[in-house]
């Protein structure tokens, strides 16, 4: 029996932009406030999970053209790529450095070699979560 | 109503542009004058001037929350009522509504009035299956609500 999904698929389309945002401020807000790359990594896929909860599989792929397992190889570069930086400065293993930085449009802003870390978390977490969804739901 | 909105942000720029100042009130000084100016030009545009129908959105949710306290109130009436003297049914209502967005809006606001709830839409979005909570008393009110939502809706729309 096919239902239809019009009204479900009209609210998603309104309600995934706002997850997307609610997700990155997580994301950012990480160093001061609760939040940080795990959450937001989840936040935004489960924005990806309600897209294909509204509309099919194919359409979502089509839409979205993701390797999720590119994504979580790129994320642990990320992650290992700043454990090796700390080795240029002759420093111990994954040290992070910051400093305050006035940038056009910000203002005074402490830029964090974490944030780098972060992505890599952010990055894993979505790439590994969509995986398991995707060979979930693409196994008859 | 897009392209009538960016045009008036696009005014607006260039006000600040012209007297050389950025800052919030100098944008809405020149938001306010290219909405005069839209005011006068709005025969030159294909569609109707925006502000029209942003108070048309505005009254659409003065309904909505009219509505929100009615509904809750009814409800509240319902339960205390000692004897549960009500007939349940279903009904269908047919929309000449036909965008995705204004069918969502209707159903959802059909849900949010006293005593009705959306079950299911039809496969060519025409008809609305709507479960009444008293089918006797409530049908004709019902009607008429219905009318007023339609109106609201295609006010916003049209």
């Amino acid at each position: 029996m096919k239902t239809n999904d019009l009204i479900l698929q009209t609210a998603t389309k309104t309600v995934v932009f706002i997850i997307l945002l609610f997700a990155l401020h997580i994301f950012f807000a990480g160093h001061y406030y609760p939040g940080g790359g795990f959450v937001g990594g989840l936040l935004t896929s489960g924005a990806i999970v309600l897209l294909l909860l509204a509309f099919d599989v194919k359409t979502v792929k089509k839409s979205l053209p993701i390797n999720y397992r590119l994504m979580i190889a790129v994320g642990l570069l990320f992650a290992i790529g700043t454990a090796v930086g700390s080795f240029l400065f002759n420093v111990p293993l994954l040290t992070h450095a910051f400093g305050y930085f006035t940038l056009p449009l910000l203002g005074k802003t402490s830029l964090h070699t974490a944030v780098l870390f972060d992505i890599g978390v952010y990055l894993c977490v979505v790439g590994a979560t969509m995986t398991i969804i995707e060979t979930i739901g693409v196994s008859e | 109503m897009a392209f009538q909105i960016l045009l008036n942000f696009l005014l607006a720029f260039l006000w600040m542009i012209f007297e050389s100042s950025f800052s919030i009130n100098t944008f809405l000084i020149g938001y306010l004058l290219g909405l005069l100016i839209l005011l006068i030009m709005r025969r030159f545009f294909n569609s109707r001037f925006y502000l029209w129908r942003v108070i048309a959105i505005v009254k659409l949710l003065l309904i909505f929350i009219k509505e929100l306290f009615l509904s809750n109130l009814a409800v509240l009436k319902l339960v205390l009522r000692p004897k549960l003297n009500i007939r349940p049914g279903i009904f269908a209502l047919q929309t000449k509504l036909e965008s995705g967005w204004e069918i969502t809006l209707l159903a959802n606001l059909i849900t949010l009035t006293p005593g009705t709830l959306v079950v299911k839409l039809s496969d060519d979005n025409q008809t609305l299956y709507i479960h009444a909570i008293d089918i006797q008393e409530v049908e004709d009110a019902i009607e008429g609500i219905k009318n007023s939502f339609e109106k609201a809706i295609l006010e916003v729309s049209r």
